[in-house]
């Protein structure tokens, strides 16, 4: 059975990418296997545990519940993008640091949340609450991450450290 | 010299987990890859009548089905690992047309993508007989229950005591001035590591050999158990552990699934992917726990525990599992606990029912042991009016008391169990936060003593556990002075890599930076049979890199001492540079000694040219780590929800080789517990349909559920392991559901005798709390301000 196919072109990490790809293909599976960038995890593919989390054009998504055409034209941001190669960027060296990985396989969408709540300016609270309350860890329970969490946005503009958006 | 061991050293293989280049098995792609989906059974009991493919094998697409009778015809039967006392399975078969529960892989599909082999499950027609489902161990026991092995006469499939049975300790309790006697229960859990299962087979027809990359905690153990049920050679397979999102126990052995996707990339020839998908992993990885204790505590006049009993019914699902009763087992001889009795003693029945298999998970038994002893324990401190801390210490086993053999045939072997929990007393002796209104606020503490370390092999030989408990470590040294170190233990997140590297580093006096660590591979690791299960990687593992790496560098001295012409008591070592004490300018590199002596230079006489060696580690006993903990949580008396507001562990892990990685086990290891306390629960319907089959309706733990926690480590070395270290992976697992019901026991004490079962879910803790008539005096209506 053929399924109906699209062209979907998609800006990944500033790179323009143009594939033939299922209608059906999920974004997750779009960038892990069509694109080769198997960064962004798939851990329950029913926009649960958070591990598949990319930014598109900027906005935090599940992207095990998205289409890849759904985002067909737009920006799309991986785990891939946040730092040149053999360097970490600040958050990345923050988890480094605090042990807020152990298997790995939650943290690239928890990188990727925080990279979109940092730009957000929301505060530390929010950041260890919210943002981080939509992951699932089942290694770390949580405190390494905040601890890096902590650590980064201690770095960040002083108003964010302290304030909550409304 | 350098100190590596004891510091908190960066983990080596961080970066390319936080940058997205870590290989994960879905991670791995092959030229002409084919992707297989397993036909599943969708009803709890019964035959498989009719499995018709014609249409799914129409498609182009699809490239094989292979049907029930195929998988059976081309597969041998599953050895199972732990065998109790006259167990009934000794083998499972990995195909049949017996369906026993939801989820059984019955067959395979084979087909270009993932989505096109889903398409072709769809219009796979499978018929079935259907006979009645039993889902409770208790109910499996009835007379008139289904039967799952009609020619057993029975569903108990193991039966048998450990330690003192019957009429050694009836008396004791019949004399008894006080006995605690409760149901006790944990719940059925779904393990959920966060990557699932699954691999990439390649058959390859040439050289007539199969390439397995899966993720799995034991290599090894997957390539023999692949190699008995595909009817290869041990040496025709290769597994290959990557990185690894996790196991805790649910990917320590082959599963039927497995090596049905193994068969169908040697049936079809071309490389075949299986990854298992969330609502999969409900169903088809083993669960664990789902027990009942009818449990019995004495005491005499003064307090003093005399003797503690358990009977026993253990839900093992459809058939044993490769465990079998062996968590069972283990609740058993860890029952005693820190503590002092005359008699101690279990009795266990494992019993199948139409439900999937229950194996391994983080806390083996010990976390069932602990619940059950530290809620009696607790219990009793309450009817009694004692003081919990006192009157644990008051029967706790002291420094002076050690080693000290138990009842249930434990040798504890070191530490200072009193001390630990005068620690967390005195932690929560500083905290008062008192109830406000309807939230009533309460602490707890537990305590015990954990088995790690699995092996010696002698002892998995009387216990019928048919793996070997030895771990072998090797250490070389390469031409250019770079570090090697391999072993037969798997990474999947517990830092085995970075502190593995750590022992060696500091053996050899060399930089972190020179060492690299591989693991994972049977083609290149040591045989392995254990692997990475029951906290034995750093202890075992660990303990064979420290007497390789410690005997490479007596050799390095040796053959420096003799290059320098100089004694070898007189060389010092120092970050890969050997010199002679005193003597300036006097030294040699570790790469200008190593390019020598593999050249065969140089030597002195009866030295080895290789710098490689190697040690065989089979530890003369269990190692005993112990901790206490404590928690304070608040308890909504309108909603029912319980919050961990505090939480204190004093953990005693021997050695401690990373502080940053031991305290990150520990707190993730708590934080899986309060998951068991609160939220978890895998649940069947009557008819043994599983009901809880996503994160919408089985709970993880999040970030909100879990303080940040306050961590302490006493460090008593094990005696008889080199470097001293004990297991740490599950100690956390273990004690937080009980200490998390003592708090809530402790604020909420009018419900505390009915504390008995997890998760103590908001429905649950309603309904006891409803009970206890606490909604009466001030219903959920009549004062909504006093609500957090
Ligand atoms: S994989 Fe998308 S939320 Fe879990
Ligand atoms: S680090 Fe393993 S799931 Fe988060």
């Amino acid at each position: 059975m053929k399924a109906e196919t699209r062209e979907v072109t998609i800006s990944v990490n500033g790179q323009r990418m143009t594939r033939r790809t299922e209608v059906r293909t999920l974004l997750s599976d779009f960038l892990r296997h069509d694109l080769g960038l198997t960064g962004t995890h798939v851990g329950c593919e029913h926009g649960v545990c958070g591990a598949c989390t990319v930014l598109v054009d900027g906005v935090p998504m599940r992207s095990c519940l998205a289409l890849a055409v759904q985002a067909d034209g737009r920006a799309v941001e991986t785990v891939e993008g946040l730092a040149p190669e053999g360097e970490l960027s600040e958050m990345q060296q923050a988890m480094r640091d605090e042990h807020g990985l152990q298997c790995g396989f939650c943290t690239p969408g928890i990188l990727m949340s925080m990279l979109a709540a940092e730009r957000a300016g929301v505060s530390c609270a929010e950041a260890c609450g919210d943002v981080l309350g939509g992951h699932v860890c089942r290694c770390t329970g949580y405190q390494g991450i905040r601890a890096a969490v902590r650590r980064r946005w201690a770095t960040l503009p002083a108003a964010r450290g302290e304030e909550t958006p409304a | 010299m350098n100190r590596l061991v004891g510091a908190r050293v960066a983990r080596i293989n961080d970066p390319r987990l936080l940058t997205g280049r870590g290989t994960y098995v879905d991670d791995i792609s092959l030229p002409g890859m084919l992707h297989a989906v397993m036909v599943r059974a969708s009803i709890a009991h019964g035959r498989v009548t009719r499995f018709d493919a014609a249409e799914a094998l129409a498609d182009e697409d699809v490239h094989a089905v292979i049907t029930p009778e195929q998988a059976m015809a081309r597969t041998r039967d599953l050895p199972l690992v732990w065998l109790a006392p006259e167990q009934r399975h000794t083998h499972v078969p990995v195909a049949t047309d017996e369906v026993r529960y939801v989820g059984q892989p019955l067959g395979v599909v084979v087909a270009d993508t993932r989505a096109s082999a889903e398409d072709a499950l769809d219009v796979i027609d499978v018929g079935y007989d259907e006979l009645d489902a039993v889902v409770d161990a208790e109910a499996a026991l009835a007379d008139d229950a289904p039967l799952l092995y009609p020619g057993w006469g029975t569903n108990v499939v193991a039966s048998y005591d450990i330690g003192d049975t019957g009429e050694e300790i009836e008396p004791v309790f019949a004399g008894a001035a006080h006995v605690v006697e409760r149901r006790l229960q944990v719940q059925r859990l779904a393990v959920n590591p966060i990557e699932p299962r699954g691999l990439v087979a390649q058959w390859d027809a040439g050289t007539e050999s199969l390439t397995v990359w899966i993720s799995t905690q034991v290599s090894h153990h997957i390539r023999d158990h692949l190699a008995i049920v595909l009817g290869l050679r041990a040496d025709q397979v290769r597994v290959i552990a990557r990185d690894v999102g996790g196991g805790f126990g649910s990917k320590e052995h082959l599963y039927a699934d497995e090596a049905l996707a193994c068969l169908a990339a040697m049936t079809t020839g071309r490389p075949v992917k299986w990854i298992e998908d969330r609502g999969e992993h409900f169903g088809a990885t083993f669960h664990a726990r789902d027990v009942v204790h009818r449990a019995r505590l004495a005491l005499d006049e003064n307090g003093r525990f005399l003797a503690i009993h358990s009977d026993i019914v253990g839900n093992c699902g459809a058939h044993a599992s490769n465990v079998g009763t062996g968590p069972f087992r283990i609740s058993s001889i860890m029952l005693p606990g820190p503590y002092r009795f005359e008699r101690a003693g279990t009795r266990i029945r494992g019993v199948v029912t139409t439900t999937t298999p229950t194996g391994a998970m983080r806390g083996f038994g010990m976390q069932e042991a602990s619940w059950v002893r530290e809620r009696l324990v607790d219990e009793a401190a309450r009817e009694l009016g004692a003081d919990p801390v006192e009157l644990r210490l008051r029967n706790m086993l002291g420094p002076e008391d050690l080693p000290y053999e138990t009842r249930t045939y434990q040798r504890y072997d070191s530490g200072d169990y009193p001390e630990a929990l005068r620690r967390v007393g005195a932690e929560i002796d500083k905290r008062s936060r008192p109830s406000e209104g309807r939230i009533r606020r309460g602490v707890g503490v537990a305590t015990h003593v954990e088995f790690t370390g699995l092996g010696p092999s002698k002892m998995q030989q009387l216990v019928g556990f048919h793996l070997g408990g030895f771990e072998t470590g090797v250490v070389r040294v390469e031409p250019d002075g770079s570090v090697v170190v391999s072993s037969g233990v798997v990474g999947m997140g517990q830092g085995i890599e970075t502190t593995l590297a750590q022992l060696a580093a500091e053996q050899l006096h060399v930089p972190m930076s020179a060492v690299t660590v591989r693991l994972g591979d049977t083609a290149t690791a040591p045989y392995s049979a254990s692997g990475s299960i029951a906290s034995r990687s750093m202890v075992v593992g660990g303990g064979a890199v420290v007497r390789a790496g410690g005997r490479l560098r007596e050799r390095l001295v040796r053959i420096a001492a003799h290059r320098l012409e100089a004694d070898p008591g007189d060389i010092e070592v120092e970050e890969g540079v050997f010199s002679v004490k005193g003597v300036p300018g006097s030294s040699l590199t570790l790469a200008e000694l190593a390019g020598h002596a593999w050249l065969g230079w140089n030597l002195p006489p009866g030295e080895r040219a290789d710098l490689e060696e190697k040690d065989v580690h089979d530890p003369e006993n269990v190692s005993y780590s112990y901790a206490s903990h404590a928690a304070a949580v608040a308890v909504d008396l309108d909603t029912g929800q319980v919050r961990v507001e505090d939480y204190w562990v004093v953990h005693d892990a021997g050695t401690v080789v990373n502080p940053m990685i031991a305290d990150g086990q520990v707190v993730g290891g708590v934080a899986h517990g309060i998951g068991i306390a609160l939220h978890e629960e895998m649940r069947y319907d009557p008819a043994g349909q599983p009901i809880t089959t996503s994160y919408l309706d089985y709970v993880m733990p999040t970030a909100e559920d879990i303080p940040d926690m306050d961590v302490s480590h006493l460090c008593t070395p094990a005696p008889h392991i080199p470097g001293g270290m004990k297991g740490l992976g599950e100690g956390g697992t273990i004690l937080s559901p009980v200490t998390v019901g003592n708090a809530v026991a402790a604020a909420v004490p009018e419900i505390a005798e009915k504390l008995v079962e997890t998760p103590l879910s908001p429905s649950r803790m309603w309904t006891l709390i409803h009970e206890a008539g606490l909604h009466d005096e001030a219903g959920p209506h009549d004062d909504p301000t006093s609500k957090e």
